[in-house]
């Protein structure tokens, strides 16, 4: 008795106009007369019987579906049903995007069109049906008390995960070519992963995606180590220059990477490194090593008293960081470690100054670039896209598990509240 | 209590330093302690300190050879940078031209900056020697038992652990980012161009030429540096603060109390910064193309009938690349921005909806303001993120669209990608050493208002 009361019925009694209304939109197409080449006139019915277009079937059910249930929910209000309403309303804006995006193309197969259909004939009556579902949503969420920023986080969620479904569709696609002009693959395959580590001769994947793990296994033990060194001689140490050396790293920090870039490739090649993996392992090492300021401030938050004990007993301060410090530190150990083992994997700017033309040192991320060079998109893109989606996945994961710790790593801790 | 030991530990150390200057060695050292002013390790050798006297002496005499052998051919051309141009002469008994390979004025000044940072290294280890022979004099003098070597380690494990900690990062950071950094530096001041380009042809210093070309005197350098320095800044506060306040919305919708599943609306749009930049910017870009599904897409739907400049036209692709890195940078500040939000105190929102406020004037007059306040620094380290926000525009438009009245550059390019095809493409290091200085000084100026008005530099040891 009392749910029913938290339902504001007036609004309840808004939604079957909605879904009825949006029935009325898709027989639009239905009643218009469009001319066709053989200068026959069908009409829209004809049309969509005639070639059979099932994209109608699920904005016609999910559509009948949502009449229904609302109609029951004006008779019977309760939650329940509503969320029934919401679910058979979220049903039809999803098909109706689904047909968006395919009704086009299957029109024009269909080769009995001169005009543009969608926008002309079916078109206003789908954006109109798309506009009231989500009309009817919005009320039914009102009337359900709940908040109605579902829809637009929905809508967000959806523009920003578009590309990223771009992406994967385009991996399994079957046909090759840069752009198409049309969004789903007209068939799907596993062919763009097999080649990769197949055709090795002019792009050897599986070599760059073996020589980007060695370095970056490297990388993130190197600079970890050293990361963790500095932090902790800042952090528990006081000695002279203590503050004066803090401030030069904090400048040091400042200055365009790409400023120097040249200047390493040429000591590199002054100590016999370059184009080696030894040097793409120094070179991370060397810049990854003034991150420290995130470990340093963890570091600090781990009470004095803990070492002060131990120096009483006659610590080291070596023994102090292996016993104390890094025992409590697994959260910014595993942080440093994550952060210097993503950065060869997306980094393309060092390496290509570093490497050149030395196709079987080079890393994923420098190899996936240059396959997108002019000369080789057009029957490479596909397997970039594959090929992204290989080297996505494990740093997506990497990554969700470290986000907390990248906050503070962004804000540099100087955003506490 | 820790102040106390605080202060304890300082005072020896200042002390320390007065009785270890040079003045008070020079005065009161004996002849073995002075020996070590030219000897290193003298005195420490003479006191049974044999290892650590050998190192000593190790050091000075590999520095010298170092110098003698390798870095004096360098450091004396360092005035002129090398004055013997490679020739091709023709060689009667061979038949051919052979080639006499001249000076090379980038090894040059890099071996000379090198030698610099490794005298100043040595000037630091000699100062060291001289102590340690002071040091062993005065204990000898007190009667005291010599500290082994095996001491010395020990201390480098205990009291002077910080030496051990920090030698290598040290090293490392020398190597790779202090020492480029000087000799970029240095290119600023030369004429190291595609003109000038070592082995083939020498460069030399022309002062400060570079830096009056960029500001005044050459009309289309300082042309396209003046407006590619505007543009970057507008670009700047425009990503700035459009990312500033769609995120915090965002961050406000997914936090509100009644919203469910936060945790996966977040992991959405976390997904999308985990996924690498070079790989979703690179799609944008291709979902941008002319050809491009987008257009495609709008063309299907009947909205427009030609192909929308969308990366091609100046104003459309500094629109673009705006609205993109609105796309890329929401979830970045909705990720930092949830946890200040939680702790806006909640009794104001309840007293400003008692007094019957609008969701929009909660917004302004109590969101908005307390994270103004407590994000300032945040703010401003996003600019100067903006400022060098290299990958939006390379990945995107590469800095296009090209025009022939920017020098080497495009409309959309900020002064770190003009800086990037300068180096890279066009080889012209002076102008983009001259470009690069000029990026810093703007960094590192708004970083270090950052850094004093976070306080957390202030407040370090209060906190601990």
């Amino acid at each position: 008795m009392k749910k029913k009361m938290n339902l504001r019925l007036d609004l309840v009694r808004l939604i079957p106009v909605c879904a009825l209304g949006m029935a009325i939109t898709l027989l639009l197409p239905w009643l218009h007369t469009v001319q066709t080449l053989g200068a026959v006139t069908h009409n829209g019915l004809d049309l969509v019987k005639s070639q059979n277009l099932l994209h109608m079937t699920p904005l016609t059910a999910a559509g009948v579906a949502a009449i229904l249930l609302s109609v029951i929910a004006l008779l019977k209000p309760s939650k329940a049903l509503l969320i029934a309403v919401a679910a058979a309303l979220s049903a039809c804006v999803l098909s109706g995007v689904y047909a968006l995006l395919t009704l086009k193309r299957a029109a024009d197969a269909s080769g009995l069109l001169t005009q543009a259909f969608l926008m002309r004939d079916l078109g206003p009556g789908l954006w109109l049906y798309l506009i009231l579902a989500v009309v009817g949503l919005f009320l039914t969420l009102r009337a359900m008390r709940e908040p109605i920023e579902y829809i637009v986080l929905t809508v967000m969620a959806s523009v920003w995960l578009l590309p990223i479904v771009w992406l994967v569709l385009t991996a399994f696609r079957q046909e090759s070519g840069a752009y198409t002009p049309y969004i789903m693959p007209k068939g799907y395959t596993w062919n763009n992963f097999t080649r990769l580590f197949t055709e090795t001769a002019q792009f050897s994947f599986p070599r760059w995606y073996l020589n980007t793990l060695v370095v970056a296994v490297f990388t993130c033990v190197f600079t970890t180590a050293m990361v963790l060194m500095i932090s902790y001689t800042f952090s528990r140490l006081r000695f002279p220059a203590r503050k004066k050396l803090m401030n030069i790293g904090l400048i040091l920090g400042m200055f365009p990477g790409f400023m120097s870039m040249i200047a390493v490739y040429h000591i590199l090649k002054a100590i016999g490194l370059a184009k080696s993996l030894v040097s793409l392992v120094m070179v991370y090492t060397g810049g990854g090593i003034l991150n420290y300021f995130i470990a340093k401030g963890f570091f600090d938050t781990i009470p004095h008293s803990l070492d002060e004990a131990a120096t009483i007993d006659g610590a080291s301060k070596n023994l102090v960081f292996w016993k104390i410090i890094l025992p409590s530190s697994t959260p910014i150990v595993v942080y440093t470690a994550i952060t210097a083992f993503i950065a060869p994997w997306v980094d393309f700017i060092f390496v290509s100054v570093i490497m050149k033309d030395e196709y079987q040192n080079y890393t994923v991320a420098l190899g996936l670039f240059r396959m997108l060079e002019r000369e080789h998109i057009y029957e490479y893109f596909t397997r970039f896209c594959a090929g992204a989606v290989l080297v996505a996945i494990p740093i997506t994961l990497l990554f969700i598990n470290i986000q907390k710790f990248y906050v503070e790593g962004v804000t540099g801790g100087a955003v506490k509240g | 209590m820790r102040a106390i030991s605080h202060v304890s530990a300082l005072a020896p150390s200042s002390e320390q330093e007065g009785i270890l200057s040079f003045k008070n060695i020079l005065q009161h050292g004996d002849a073995a302690t002075r020996a070590s002013f030219l000897i290193m390790g003298f005195g420490c050798l003479k006191r049974r300190q044999f290892i650590k006297g050998m190192l000593y002496l190790a050091a000075q005499v590999l520095f010298f050879a170092y110098m003698i052998g390798f870095a004096w051919q360098y450091l004396g051309k360092l005035g002129t940078l090398g004055d013997q141009a490679m020739r091709r002469e023709w060689s009667e008994a061979r038949q051919i031209y052979v080639r006499t390979p001249g000076d090379n004025s980038m090894l040059i000044l890099l071996f000379s900056v090198m030698s610099l940072l490794l005298i100043i290294g040595f000037a630091l280890l000699w100062r060291a020697s001289v102590r340690a022979s002071y040091k062993a004099q005065l204990v000898e003098e007190k009667g005291k038992k010599q500290p082994t070597f095996a001491d010395t380690i020990r201390a480098l494990m205990d009291k002077q652990f910080h030496v051990t900690m920090l030698t290598l990062p040290t090293v490392m950071i020398i190597a790779f980012t202090v020492l480029p950094i000087i000799f970029m530096i240095l290119i600023a001041f030369t004429n190291f161009d595609a003109d000038h380009q070592p082995p083939g042809n020498m460069f030399t210093w022309v002062g400060l030429k570079n830096f009056t070309e960029v500001f005044w005197s050459d009309a289309l350098k300082a042309g396209t540096f003046g407006q590619i320095l505007v543009w970057t800044l507008v670009w700047a506060v425009f990503a700035t603060f459009s990312n500033y306040f769609f995120g915090m919305i965002l961050a406000l919708m997914i936090n509100k109390k009644t919203v469910r599943l936060k945790k996966l609306w977040r992991t959405i749009f976390v997904i999308t910064i985990a996924v690498p930049q070079f790989v979703s910017l690179m799609l944008m870009s291709q979902i941008l193309h002319d050809q491009g599904p987008l257009n495609t897409l709008l063309k299907q739907w009947g909205f427009i009938s030609e192909n929308i400049p969308f990366l091609t036209n100046a104003t459309f692709a500094r629109i673009t690349v705006v609205v993109v890195n609105i796309w890329v940078g929401i979830p970045y500040t909705m990720l930092i921005t949830s946890g200040i939000l939680m702790n806006i105190p909640a009794d104001l929102y309840e007293s400003a909806s008692i007094d019957g406020a609008s969701p929009v004037r909660m917004f302004m007059s109590i969101t908005l303001p307390y994270m103004l306040f407590v994000t300032t620094p945040y703010l401003i380290t996003a600019f100067v993120g903006n400022i060098n926000n290299f990958n939006v525009i390379y990945l995107l438009t590469r800095g296009g669209p090209l025009v022939t009245d920017y020098y080497q550059a495009g409309k959309t390019d900020l002064l770190v990608t003009w800086l990037y095809k300068l180096t890279v493409d066009k080889q012209n290091y002076s102008l983009a050493s001259t470009i690069g200085i000029f990026v810093f000084i703007i960094c590192a100026s708004m970083s270090l208002i950052v850094y004093n008005l976070s306080g957390s530099s202030r407040k370090e040891e209060e906190f601990q």
